[in-house]
């Protein structure tokens, strides 16, 4: 079967946000095929590996069946929180979009 | 069947004043719900109430209510309001608004005043003593020893049973302090639909807690900063703020007005719904525990989407026997300085000046805590996810910011100008640099719990006939 990479953006939406110094990202996949595809390949261990330093604390993912969606946490995540971090995006609102450009492989026959 | 409408009228400070206008004039609303704070807004206000006792309260209340005020009279004063917009000074923002109904003629408004949320830091020492810890929710530490000396302010997240109070004992606009924004929206489904905190009605109060959700960031539920923005239309400039119409049963048709832009769409209600939430089974609010796994969206018509319970599983437990308390504190000084490199070479330009500024530190002795060096169309909002850039890739221009955390307002100072602000003339011949943003001091939040009976909450009913 041909393998395909594709980014996580091509087959997710996305929206992040903040409590503290941890990041939420809410991927919602655009169909149930892709809901099959995240939930196997966004595993926390990935995750951290994409972010690299900017995510210092554990990654834990609550699958969401009935939306289709992860709901995904990275502790640590946002460099201190929205009022002590240096970073630009204080509240983590572009942390989606970060995640999404994750990229993962997938049998063709799977899109 | 007995439904009730209510309506978003505002997400924090500041958000669209039209958007509330909008619901209140075209939503035939019978409540609506405006939450004005953010995490951090609450340790501000108290900065400024505890200089100047006639401040302290979200002075965007008092606009916004002048335009509202009006419509409320037009619409035979049907709905009821409820914000949080009192901060740390609801009796002053009552206040100033009845004294706004008498110039705008309104013949008579009742005003319920919540208070009682904020702690002074002499009760948290008591409470510490009587035996409770104030253990970070976030990192886990035990109490707050090594903060205590730094404390700024102290409040509680509470919930909607003074709302429910007042608006029993016939106020029209309800002010509070840091009423959770969850719980605006609780109170005024809660209150006409008569639920109680009892066993009978956890499943309605989680779906309004999940309501209250989607409906607490305004606009955003109903297309702004969606991933549909390409089909999502402002044809008059006015994106729409998304209206509940609930039943006695807990369910809901979410909509907006046919006079706003945006759009209300499974998708855009998803978004909201994934927001923020933590674990999903478990979205824990004051009035109630949602498990928002339980949760169905279906299109029903052209921006209206119907959220009911999806199985069996109750939608809903019962609301947590602590409430969220946030601990505000000192913790330093931010400085920050961005400088637009020019092209050619502006990935080279930029290295170079990284290296300047990091011997220019050295040099010049300054000890910053913490220091980020981020590219401006490269890698400032994504961060590591980007890598490096590719060796062809030169684009006409890109930005440096440089932010520094350092423990005095001196050294910050120090980090910008001499490090921050002068790496622009160690480039390449030209660069654009901007005026800086004022040194901010860190408010540094340290969210805790605390005993709902710890927290004194007090209702007074103010008006004016």
């Amino acid at each position: 079967m041909a393998k395909k990479k594709i980014m996580l953006r091509d087959i997710c939406y996305y929206r992040s946000g903040d409590k503290g110094d941890i990041s939420n990202i809410g991927l919602m996949a655009k169909n149930e095929k892709a809901y099959e595809i995240i939930k196997r390949e966004v595993t926390p261990e990935r995750i951290k590996a994409h972010f690299k330093d900017w995510v210092k604390g554990d990654v834990i993912i609550y699958p969401m069946d009935n939306l289709q969606s992860l709901e995904i946490m990275l502790y640590e995540g946002l460099g201190g929180g929205a009022t002590k971090t240096l970073r630009i995006d204080q509240t983590g609102k572009a942390m989606g979009n970060a995640l999404s450009r994750m990229e993962i492989e997938v049998d063709e026959s799977e899109l | 069947m007995k439904k009730v409408r209510v309506g978003a009228g505002s997400s924090g400070w500041p958000d669209y004043k039209d958007g509330a206008l909008d619901v209140a004039k075209n939503g035939d609303i019978d409540y609506i719900s405006f939450d004005h704070l953010a995490e951090l807004t609450m340790a501000i206000l108290q900065n400024q109430y505890a200089k100047d006792q006639t401040r302290g309260y979200i002075p965007e209340v008092i606009p916004l209510m002048r335009g509202l005020l009006p419509i409320w009279k037009e619409k035979d004063k049907h709905f009821k309001m409820c914000n949080n917009g009192g901060g740390a000074n609801p009796p002053v923002c009552a206040d100033e608004v009845l004294k706004l109904s008498q110039e705008l003629n309104l013949g008579g408004i009742k005003i319920g005043v919540i208070t009682g949320d904020t702690i002074p830091l002499s009760r948290v020492d008591e409470l510490r003593k009587e035996g409770w810890k104030f253990k970070n929710a976030d990192t886990g530490e035990e109490d707050i020893d090594r903060v205590r000396d730094k404390l700024l302010a102290a409040y509680a997240y509470t919930g909607a049973d003074e709302i429910i109070e007042a608006y029993e004992q016939d106020a029209n606009l309800v002010i509070g302090g840091r009423l959770s924004d969850n719980s605006l929206y609780c109170g005024n489904f809660m209150y006409p639909l008569g639920w109680k905190f009892t066993d009978e009605y956890w499943d309605r109060i989680g779906s309004a807690v999940c309501v209250g959700h989607l409906l607490e960031c305004s606009s955003w539920s109903a297309g702004t900063c969606s991933n549909l923005w390409e089909e999502i239309d402002y044809p008059q400039g006015n994106p729409g703020f998304p209206i509940a119409e609930m039943d006695e049963n807990g369910d809901c048709i979410v909509t907006k007005t046919k006079t706003s832009g945006g759009a209300i769409r499974v998708q855009t209600l998803k978004e909201h719904l994934v927001y923020e939430v933590h674990d999903p089974e478990n979205y824990i609010m004051p009035d109630g525990i949602a498990d928002l796994t339980q949760i169905k969206l279906e299109q029903v018509g052209k921006d209206e989407v119907k959220v009911t319970r999806l199985g069996d599983k109750p939608r809903g437990k019962p609301r947590p026997e602590n409430l969220k308390f946030c601990l505000a504190y000192n913790d330093g000084y931010i400085a920050e300085e961005i400088t637009i490199i020019c092209g050619p070479k502006v990935f080279q330009q930029a290295e170079k000046a990284h290296e300047f500024v990091k011997r220019r530190i050295e040099y010049l002795g300054l000890k910053p805590r913490e220091m980020l060096w981020s590219l401006i169309g490269w890698d400032s909002l994504c961060g590591p996810t980007v890598g490096p850039p590719p060796p062809d890739y030169d684009p006409p221009e890109l930005g440096i910011r440089i932010a520094f955390k350092c423990d005095t307002q001196q050294e910050a100072q120090a980090c910008r100008t001499e490090c921050g602000h002068l790496c622009w003339a160690s480039l390449g011949v030209g660069a654009g640099f901007t005026q800086p943003p004022r040194i901010r001091p860190v408010f540094a939040l340290w969210p805790t719990l605390i005993p709902r009976e710890a927290v004194p909450l007090e209702l007074e009913i103010k008006e004016v006939k």
